[in-house]
């Protein structure tokens, strides 16, 4: 204790303490904690190194038990077989255009929202905010039904009249795809929250030159939101690509599905290989892990402190 | 009265432009959250007390979807199977989550890599995801059972088994989740001042104790707001289950989402499909308002 009360010797126990957390001793905890880290990252890529292997063997080869995890030869063709598959250019485009699509929308609609719930004086202001805010919590997945019937009732849309009866409305539709996630409450929220930290000064001389609400929104205040809404923008790309039962629901239309559902038919289809199967899997996990590895720090210290921080 | 009619329309014209002007900006987003989400909970609603279907003319049958639903031993198995889907995975995953911050936290080695490694099942799709352990669990062919021949295990159908089916779909499923609890935890871990480990340490406290009796009370708050969003997610399962086993086999995998997909697009009755809804939609909104509740106080 006479030790701690001496300034000099209590910074050495402490440096000591630091410089243990830094540098693990070499003791048995750690050695064991250390495997055992090494073993749940080694469990955690299993599948993908299978997968990855898989796509490489040859028809036999896959059939054969147990499997080897190294391939006999590196089978490109299997790609080449997976990307000749007859639709599997259109669903490129079609994913390409679906997750493209509701990016775009949510950029523009949620930034323009957030703005306007975060920086304009107008009534109602507090009653609309709530309402997203209460938005947030209705689960998608228990609303697909309705929101099929919906998209399907559209006035005018895709043969109906004006009640939106008689024809199909947006079913099998890019408008049908991109529709209802066009904006979401999370988006709304996120550019809200992020417009209310930056101070009034910076439309106010603005507004003294008479520059109308859209000029200062777009010229003043959205340079000043590129972080957020690169933050925004990707997750909105990553939802959309991946999602699966939206299209899966509402395209009926095999000229209509994406690559989730072109890679689901190809694996429940009845001449599947498990080959093609896997370079079809590794296809479409490649680019979102690519675009994660050059955009990781952002991305996730975005996602963490907009969606928990708030 | 005329004065103050004189006030009080400038003022008016002053705040009609102002209102315009924002309306505009939030119409687009507000058509938008109308017709994908508040339209549909009321219509789920609406639905629910009537037998909306292709096939007939529809009416309005009060409570009888609920009656049916609550004898509906069918309904009942995937009530059943969701909440067994529900814990299997929310807490273990929650565990490895914690486990790997803490781990994560410290300076070891490579901790950049075993963070994007264990973040990599979360960038997956679900689609991809399902894929992938399809194969992996497939009965002659599989990676699975080709390991546990080689050990001198004997062989399993998982997917085909109907007790082990479920807990193969949760094994996925903390695969491809504990990445996310990871990074919420390690966000959480970042938040709590180092003064109180330094403080304990110079009283001499292991490291045991540490973990124990500091960094587990402090995450509390973000342990209760993971178990939310994880029961909110897990409660709608869908998509693992289309692809890997189709509520099978003999329907120890049909969860409530699946169910209602099913009786909704399957058989058309829409009714019915939208009494389960609501009640899935009651459940996960119960939960909800606890998270809010949660995170607001977390914030103040």
């Amino acid at each position: 204790m006479t030790d701690l009360a001496q300034p000099a010797a209590m910074e050495r126990q402490i440096t000591a303490h630091r410089r243990g957390r830094e540098f693990p001793r070499f003791d048995v905890m750690n050695v064991i904690g250390y495997l055992l880290l090494l073993f749940a990252a080694l469990a955690t890529v299993m599948p993908f190194l299978w997968m990855v292997s898989t796509s490489f063997k040859g028809d036999q080869e896959i059939f054969r038990f147990p499997p080897s995890f190294v391939p006999d030869g590196l089978r490109w063709q299997n790609y080449l077989d997976a990307m000749a598959s007859p639709d599997a250019g259109r669903q490129l485009v079609n994913s390409l255009i679906y997750a493209l699509g509701s990016t775009v929308s949510n950029l523009v609609f949620c930034s323009l929202a957030g703005y306007a719930l975060a920086r304009m004086q107008f009534s109602g202001r507090n009653l609309i905010f709530a309402l997203v805010v209460g938005l947030l919590m209705v689960p998608a997945q228990s609303q697909i039904v309705p929101v099929f019937l919906i998209v399907q009732k559209i006035p005018f849309a895709g043969g109906n009249d004006w009640l939106g009866n008689g024809g199909t409305g947006l079913l099998n539709t890019y408008w049908g795809m991109i529709l209802p996630t066009a904006a979401t409450p999370f988006g709304i929220f996120m550019m809200r929250q992020f417009f209310t930290r930056i101070p009034m000064e910076y439309e106010e001389s603005a507004k003294l030159d008479g520059a109308s609400p859209f000029t200062i929104f777009r010229r003043i205040l959205l340079p000043l939101a590129r972080p957020s809404l690169a933050v925004l923008g990707v997750l909105s790309f990553q939802s959309a690509w991946n999602d699966f039962v939206w299209p899966l629901i509402l395209n009926s239309h095999r000229e209509m599905a994406t690559l989730q559902i072109g890679l689901q038919l190809l694996q429940s289809g009845p001449d599947a290989r498990w080959n093609v199967v896997m370079a079809m899997a590794t296809l479409i996990t490649l680019p979102v892990i690519i675009v994660y590895l050059l955009a990781q720090r952002h991305v996730i210290d975005g996602a963490v402190t907009s969606g928990v921080k708030g | 009265m005329a004065l103050q009619n004189s006030t009080s329309r400038p003022v008016k014209t002053v705040r009609f432009h102002q209102n315009w002007s924002a309306y505009a900006f939030l119409a687009p987003a507000l058509v938008i959250l109308f017709l994908s989400l508040l339209l549909p909970a009321v219509a789920t609603l609406l639905m629910s007390f009537t037998d909306v279907s292709f096939l007939k003319p529809t009416s309005f049958i009060g409570f009888d979807n609920y009656i049916k639903l609550f004898n509906d031993t069918r309904f009942q198995q995937a009530v059943g199977n969701t909440i067994h889907y529900t814990i299997g995975v929310t807490f273990p995953t929650m565990l490895l989550g914690l486990l790997a911050a803490v781990a994560l936290n410290q300076k070891v080695p490579g901790r950049m890599a075993f963070r994007t490694i264990f973040y990599l099942p979360v960038l997956t799709s679900l689609i991809a995801a399902a894929v992938v352990w399809a194969y992996v669990y497939e009965p002659y062919a599989g990676p699975l059972n080709g390991v546990l021949t080689r050990v001198g295990l004997p062989p399993q159908p998982w997917l085909q088994n109907p007790s082990l089916a479920m807990n193969a779909l949760i094994i996925m499923a903390i695969w491809r989740d504990f990445g996310t609890a990871m990074i919420i935890y390690l966000a959480g871990l970042q938040d709590i001042p180092n003064d109180l480990y330094e403080a304990a340490r110079l009283d001499g406290a292991k490291g045991k104790d540490i973990f124990l009796r500091i960094t587990v009370p402090m995450l509390s708050s973000v342990t209760f707001y993971l178990l939310i969003i994880l029961i909110v997610q897990t409660f709608q399962v869908f998509g693992a289950i289309y692809v890997m086993t189709q509520g099978g086999p003999l329907g120890s995998t049909e969860t409530v989402v699946y169910q209602m997909y099913q009786t909704a697009f399957g058989y058309t009755e829409f009714g019915y499909g939208a009494a389960m809804s609501t009640i899935l939609f009651l459940t996960i909104l119960v939960f909800s308002i606890i998270g809010t509740r949660i995170m607001r106080r977390k914030d103040a």
